[in-house]
C-alpha cells in the first residue's frame, strides 16, 4: 500500500463513519417513542391553595421517610424546596405579580427523558402508560440523570455509605398499574392536579383558557417545553386589570415567575447529544479496525523490506565469500599454502572491518 | 258603657288598619310614568332597529325599551359621564351612527356590535361602553362575582331569556308604530310613552325564599380525617340575596326565580330538590372524563372559588378545620 492508497482508504473510511453517524441522529426521536394513550397530569397553579395534602400522600403510598417538620406546617412551603430522594414532591409558594400562588414540584415524566439519555446503565426507562420509571439494580452513582434533568427532579441518596440509589417520583406507575390514582392525585381537595390521558389534558388545558382568558397564561407549559412533558402545568395570569384590552401586552414572564424554566425550548434535552453520543459505537467499533488494519499493513510491509533486503544482503555476502574463495584457491596454487593463509586471513579481516564500518554507519 | 268603648277602639284600630294599608301603596296611584331626567332627555327611549334599507315589513328583532332614567342615575351615582355612552360626545341616539348595516359616520360600527360588543377595542380619547360591556362589568362586583365571575360563564347565561330582558315591547304598540319607528318616524312623544309603557311593565326578580331549601346539610358523603361538615344552606341562599337585594341590574336580569340556586346546583334544571352533588361528581375520578372534579374537590372547588370571588376573608383556603373538624380518634397527622 503506498500512501496515495492509504490516504484514499481514510477518506472513504471517514465519509461512511460520518454518513451512519448522521443516519444515528436522525432516527433519534424513535429512540424514545411518544406513546399516544399514555397518562399525564395538569397542575394548574390558579387552584393549588398549598395544603401539602399531595406531599403526605406521596409520603404516604411510597413508604417514604417522614420529614423533620410535619406536613400540616405549611410555612415550609414559603422557602424554594427541591425534590430530593426522601421528598418526591414539594409544594412551594412563588410571587406571581403580587400575589401568592403554589406550584408543585415533582417528575414531570418528558416524553423523551433526558435522565435516559443520559444515564448509559439503561436505569431509566418511559414507559408506554407516561411514567418515566428508574430501576437502581445497575445503577452505578454517576448522578448523571440528575445533571441531565432539566427540572433538577432526581435526588440522591447522600446518606447511604453502601449502594446509594438515585430516587424520584414514580408516578405511582405500581399505582397506575392497579388502576388506581397516584397518590398526590387521590389526595388533592381541589383537583390542582387533573390526571388522565395526556392528549385528554391538552385539550381540558385549553379550554380552561378560553372559558377564562384573564385568569390564565395562554400557555401549556410542558406541552411542547423540552419535547413534551407528561405533567403539564397552567399558570395564572394574576396581577392583570379586568377586563384587559387585547393590545396589552400581558408581562408573559408569569411561568418564570413560578420558578420554571421557559427557556427548554421544543426539542427533548436529549436530541442536543444523540448526535454526538451517537457517533460513539461507530468510533469505538469502526476505528480500532480502521487503524489497527493500517498498522497491519505498515507493520506486514516493513516486515517483507526487511526479509527482502536480508537476502540481497546474503547474496552479496556469499558472493564476497565466493570472490575471496577463488581469489585464496589461485593464490595457493601460484604461491603455496602459505600465502594463501595470509591473503585468506587478511580478505577475512578486510570484510569484517568493511562490515563494522558499515553497521557503524548504520547505527549512526 | 263599657261595651261600647270596646267598640269604639276596635272600630278605631280597624280605621287605623285600613289607613296604614291605603298608605303603604293600596289606594297610593300605581306611577303611570317616570320621573323627568335631569339632563332632559327623555325618561325611557324605545330603541329602534333602524336601518338605511326600506323595510316595509317592519320585520326585526323586537326593540329595546331604554329606560334611561335609571341608568342615567346610577351613572351620576358612579360618578361617570354622559360620555361613557354617547362617546362622540354629542348627545344623539345611538342609531343616529350606528344603523342596522352600519354607515360611514358610525365607522362601519353596526348597531348590533355597537349595543353587544363584550370587548370594546381601547381608544385614545375615551373607550365607549356597549351595553353588554358595560354589563359584564359590573360582574366582576364582588356581590356578583361569586357566581358571575367563574362558575357561570357567559355561553351558560347569554341565553333567549337573556335577550328577552332588553328586547321587549308593549303590547300596545301597533305594528303602524313598529313601522314608523323602524323608518325613524315615530314622533318623541309617543316614542317615550311606550318606551315608559314597557319600562314600567319589566318586573323585578321574584326569587325563591330561602325557607323553601334546607336549613342546615351535613355533607357526610366523605368522611376521613374530618367529622362531616354542617353548611348552613339557608344563610348562604339568604346572605346572597342580600347582597343583590337592590341591585336593579340583577333584578331584571335573574328572570327564574331558581337563578341563585343554578350556579351550585349546575348542569340540571332548576328544582327544589336538585340532584345530590354524588350523583354526578364520583369519589374517585373516571381517567375517561379527567374534567370533571371528584366528589372531593367538587366541593372544595365550589365552595373555595365563590368564596374568592366574593372576597370573604374567613375562613382561609388551609383553615381545614373551620369548615369540619379534625375527627378525633385518629387523630391529627
Amino acid at each position: 500500500m503506498n500512501r496515495r492508497k492509504f490516504l484514499a482508504f481514510l477518506g472513504t473510511a471517514g465519509v461512511t463513519s460520518a454518513i451512519s453517524t448522521a443516519r444515528v441522529a436522525e432516527a433519534a426521536p424513535h429512540t424514545f417513542p411518544y406513546y399516544e394513550n399514555s397518562f399525564g397530569v395538569l397542575h394548574d397553579v390558579t387552584r393549588c391553595i398549598g395544603c401539602r395534602r399531595c406531599e403526605a400522600a406521596c409520603q404516604e403510598v411510597n413508604h417514604l421517610p417522614m420529614p423533620d417538620k410535619p406536613f400540616t406546617d405549611l410555612a415550609v412551603t414559603e422557602t424554594r424546596r427541591r425534590t430530593t430522594a426522601y421528598a418526591w414532591t414539594v409544594v412551594n409558594k412563588y410571587e406571581v405579580n403580587g400575589q401568592p400562588f403554589f406550584r408543585k414540584l415533582q417528575c414531570y415524566h418528558c416524553n423523551d427523558p433526558a435522565c435516559a439519555a443520559a444515564c448509559f446503565a439503561k436505569c431509566f426507562q418511559k414507559l408506554p402508560n407516561g411514567a418515566v420509571v428508574y430501576d437502581g439494580s445497575q445503577c452505578v452513582g454517576c448522578r448523571y440523570c440528575m445533571v441531565a434533568c432539566p427540572f433538577y427532579v432526581p435526588g440522591f441518596q447522600y446518606d447511604l455509605a453502601w449502594d446509594p440509589l438515585v430516587q424520584k417520583c414514580t408516578f405511582c406507575e405500581k399505582r397506575l398499574k392497579e388502576g388506581k390514582l397516584p397518590g398526590c392525585v387521590e389526595a388533592c381537595p381541589v383537583d390542582a392536579i387533573t390526571f388522565g390521558k395526556r392528549s385528554d389534558l391538552i385539550k381540558i388545558a385549553r379550554a380552561r383558557i378560553a372559558a377564562n382568558p384573564e385568569k390564565y397564561v395562554d400557555y401549556v407549559y410542558g406541552e411542547t417545553d423540552a419535547g413534551g412533558t407528561a405533567w403539564m402545568v397552567l399558570a395564572p395570569r394574576a396581577g392583570a386589570v379586568e377586563n384587559p384590552p387585547d393590545d396589552l401586552a400581558v408581562t408573559g414572564s408569569e411561568f418564570s415567575q413560578l420558578g420554571m424554566d421557559t427557556h427548554l425550548g421544543t426539542q427533548p434535552m436529549s436530541e442536543y447529544t444523540y448526535g454526538a453520543l451517537g457517533a460513539v459505537p461507530m468510533i469505538v467499533a469502526f476505528w480500532p479496525v480502521v487503524f489497527g488494519g493500517a498498522y497491519a499493513i505498515t507493520k506486514r510491509r516493513e516486515a517483507m523490506n526487511k526479509a527482502a533486503m536480508e537476502k540481497v544482503k546474503q547474496k552479496a555476502k556469499d558472493g564476497i565469500v565466493e570472490a575471496i574463495d577463488a581469489a585464496v584457491r589461485k593464490i595457493e596454487e601460484t604461491e603455496g599454502p602459505g600465502a594463501a593463509d595470509r591473503a585468506r586471513k587478511a580478505m577475512t579481516e578486510a570484510l569484517k572491518d568493511h562490515e563494522q564500518k558499515d553497521s557503524g554507519h548504520g547505527e549512526e | 258603657m263599657r261595651k261600647g268603648t270596646i267598640l269604639l277602639l276596635l272600630a278605631a284600630m280597624a280605621f287605623a288598619g285600613v289607613t296604614c294599608l291605603s298608605a303603604l301603596g293600596y289606594a297610593s296611584p300605581q306611577t303611570n310614568t317616570l320621573e323627568p331626567t335631569d339632563s332632559g332627555a327623555p325618561s325611557a327611549i324605545v330603541m329602534f332597529p333602524l336601518g338605511e334599507k326600506p323595510n316595509p315589513e317592519a320585520s326585526a328583532m323586537a326593540p329595546v325599551a331604554f329606560n334611561h332614567l335609571i341608568h342615567e342615575k346610577w351613572m351620576g351615582k358612579a360618578g361617570k359621564d354622559c360620555i361613557v355612552c354617547h362617546h362622540t360626545g354629542d348627545p344623539v341616539a345611538c342609531a343616529t351612527c350606528h344603523t342596522v348595516q352600519g354607515s360611514a359616520e358610525g365607522g362601519f360600527v353596526t348597531l348590533y356590535t355597537a349595543m353587544h360588543a363584550q370587548k370594546v377595542a381601547p381608544r385614545k380619547e375615551g373607550t365607549p361602553a356597549s351595553c353588554v360591556s358595560c354589563h359584564n362589568k359590573q360582574l366582576a362586583n364582588r356581590n356578583c362575582a361569586g357566581c358571575h365571575k367563574t362558575l357561570v360563564k357567559d355561553k351558560k347565561v347569554q341565553n333567549e331569556a337573556w335577550c328577552v330582558v332588553c328586547h321587549t315591547k308593549t303590547p300596545e304598540m301597533t305594528k303602524k308604530q313598529m313601522e314608523a319607528g323602524i323608518a325613524g318616524k315615530l314622533p318623541a312623544r309617543q316614542n317615550e310613552a311606550l318606551a315608559v309603557k314597557t319600562a314600567l311593565a319589566r318586573k323585578q326578580a321574584d326569587y325563591w325564599s330561602p325557607m323553601k331549601g334546607p336549613y342546615k346539610v351535613v355533607i357526610n358523603e366523605l368522611q376521613g380525617k374530618y367529622e362531616p361538615c354542617v353548611f348552613n344552606h339557608r344563610h348562604h341562599v339568604a346572605s346572597l340575596m342580600e347582597r343583590i337585594k337592590d341591585n336593579k341590574l340583577a333584578g331584571a336580569f335573574h328572570t327564574d326565580p331558581a337563578t341563585l340556586c343554578v350556579t351550585c346546583h349546575h348542569n340540571s334544571p332548576a328544582s327544589v330538590n336538585p340532584p345530590k352533588c354524588v350523583s354526578c361528581h364520583s369519589k374517585t375520578i373516571n381517567p375517561a372524563e379527567p374534567d370533571r372534579p371528584s366528589l372531593l374537590a367538587a366541593y372544595h372547588l365550589q365552595c373555595m372559588s365563590c368564596h374568592a370571588d366574593m372576597k370573604v376573608a374567613r375562613p382561609q383556603k388551609t383553615d381545614c378545620t373551620t369548615c369540619h373538624k379534625l375527627r378525633v380518634q385518629e387523630g391529627g397527622k
